[in-house]
């Protein structure tokens, strides 16, 4: 029984450490929707500005199953795996195209940076007069957004790999499809990843952002509508929805990153 | 009295002769290359030597004369300016197939397993991928990886990489080994461990071998012969053969014979060395 008694010393320690993060992090969580439940069920914030979350998502089911919704949802959707798609496959070539000619790179690279922390939004009333009404201005600009983290970590990432390993294929005689393929593709994903990541979730704020000024249907229509039209629980079951998606999305790209940076040391 | 014809004086040369066509022969070899700034270095004026078949040889040098450039150049990497390097009587034009390169960094991919990793050159070469990794196996055994043949090189310390590096040149059986100052990254018990193990496998495959590094001790224990290079732009300055008895161990190091070629080699290099530094010097402003 000795063996018993060992490791029951040896776990002792551990139920004096505090709880797992990921247990605090869910009890914020719900620590705060029962709050905010209960703050408006008992008159402490006026259901006009915000009704109790219970409503919400009542009410986000009622959209849900009624008509139009779907509507919304594709039209979003489809704007921003658009975006998200050509902001992907520019970024990527910018990236390439900036790494294989250093002078480029460094001639162009501060004009992405500052087009990076640049509110891209604010060219909307040009695009509107050059392209018109319609989901045309707002992918071009959900596009740039998506296009400018995916170029800067493309041209990162292949900027950072060692010397080394072009050497290798070299001594290798591999050829130049594969020292593409097998070498320098493989070896930039750690960084590039996360820049297609970070692109994704710029696509889908620039999606939902112009759509409140820009657009006639989709999600950030929708929530923008149902505030000027005072429709609270409406707009309330709306922002639910995105902000549910917004967190998945996040939590599934996270995981990828995740899985992919893992590999680099 | 044995009479025979190879002894018999006026006889000309058999090919295949140890010191005949077969190994690596530099003649002249002059090396510029180009910097980043438009300027050209010359980074070795003129290299000759022949490292026979199976000859371990190492190159040393003061710290930048070209060592490793000259390594480039034989593994086909870089064309010389002038003269000519040649592999068993072939002008070396491009990478070729009977040598293999193992680099002072990391060169490991690390998205590759172990075995994956050692079997690059041959998937590269187009081999199927069960031949190639049979192949791969028996060298991962070789160089002592045995258990580690489904692992990631970011659960490896830095000496197991770097037998992954060299197991991945020697997957594909060349006959000449270049490594270019392979153990130099590596802290100094591993780096006298992995030259010892780097001599066990080499007894066992008899490779010839160019082997650059800046440790005089490491270029003696291992060698049948260290050259030392002048300072930039370099030649060969001196080659001392090392005599010591070969299978080489722990008992070599503390040997007289071994300190004396130290000392030998040493005196070359501190003149060289010393010339570096004044150059260097007299290039600050």
């Amino acid at each position: 029984m000795s063996g018993s008694a060992v490791t029951a010393t040896a776990r002792a320690p551990s139920r004096r450490r505090p709880p797992p993060v990921a247990t605090v992090r869910w009890g914020l969580v719900i620590g705060s929707v029962l709050l905010l439940e209960a703050a408006a069920r008992i008159g402490m914030i006026d259901p006009l500005i915000m009704p109790p979350p219970s409503t919400m998502v009542v009410r986000l089911g009622e959209i849900v199953a009624g008509g139009g919704f779907l509507t919304d949802l594709t039209t979003t959707a489809a704007a921003v795996l658009s975006a998200f798609g050509l902001g992907a496959v520019g970024g990527l070539l910018i990236g390439i195209l900036f790494w294989r000619l250093p002078f480029v790179g460094a001639t162009f690279e501060p004009y992405l940076v500052s087009l990076y922390s640049m509110p891209t939004l604010v060219f909307y009333p040009i695009l509107l007069a050059l392209l018109g009404l319609g989901p045309a201005p707002i992918i071009v600009i959900a596009t740039t957004m998506a296009m400018i983290p995916v170029a800067l970590n493309t041209m990162v990432g292949l900027n950072s790999i060692s010397p080394t390993l072009p050497k290798l294929a070299r001594s290798l005689n591999c050829s130049r499809t594969q020292t593409y393929l097998k070498v320098l593709a493989p070896a930039a994903t750690p960084l590039v990843v996360p820049g297609l990541v970070l692109g994704f979730i710029y696509a889908m704020i620039g999606v939902i952002a112009m759509e409140f000024i820009l657009a006639s249907e989709g999600l950030g229509f929708r929530i923008g509508y149902t505030y000027r039209a005072f429709e609270m629980q409406d707009m309330y079951a709306y922002i639910v929805f995105v902000f549910v998606i917004a967190v998945a999305a996040n939590v599934a790209l996270n995981a990828i990153e995740r899985r992919v940076r893992r590999d680099m040391e | 009295m044995l009479p025979t014809a190879s002894s018999a004086p006026g006889q000309p040369e058999t090919a295949g002769d140890r010191d005949g066509r077969l190994g690596v022969r530099l003649a002249d070899v002059g090396v510029v290359y180009d910097t980043k700034d438009g300027d050209s270095v010359e980074a070795v004026r003129s290299a000759s030597g022949h490292i026979a078949d199976g000859r371990f040889v190492s190159l040393i040098g003061p710290s930048g004369c070209g060592k490793s450039t000259l390594l480039d150049v034989v593994g086909g990497l870089l064309a010389p300016r002038s003269g000519t390097v040649t592999i068993d009587g072939e002008p070396v034009t491009g990478p070729r197939r009977d040598t293999a390169m193992v680099f002072q960094e990391d060169s490991t991919l690390h998205w590759r397993t172990v075995l994956s990793n050692v079997a690059f050159g041959l998937e590269i070469a187009g081999v199927g991928r069960k031949q190639r990794e049979a192949a791969a196996g028996d060298i991962v055994a070789l160089v002592g990886l045995t258990g580690f043949e489904h692992r990631h090189p970011r659960e490896l310390s830095g000496g197991m990489k770097q037998r992954v590096a060299i197991a991945r040149a020697l997957v594909a059986d060349p006959r000449i080994l270049l490594m270019d100052e392979p153990f130099g990254a590596l802290d100094q018990q591993t780096r006298m461990f992995m030259g010892r193990e780097l001599l066990r496998v080499w007894d066992e495959t008899r490779k010839s071998v160019v082997f650059v590094t800046h440790d005089i001790q490491e270029a003696v224990y291992l060698s049948d012969e260290v050259w030392v290079m002048s300072a930039r732009p370099s030649e060969f300055t001196a080659k001392v053969v090392v005599d010591l008895d070969r299978p080489r161990g722990p008992g070599t190091m503390s040997s007289r014979r071994f300190h004396d070629l130290t000392s030998q080699v040493w005196e070359v290099l501190r003149v060289e060395s010393e010339k570096a530094l004044d150059a260097q010097r007299e290039l600050e402003p």
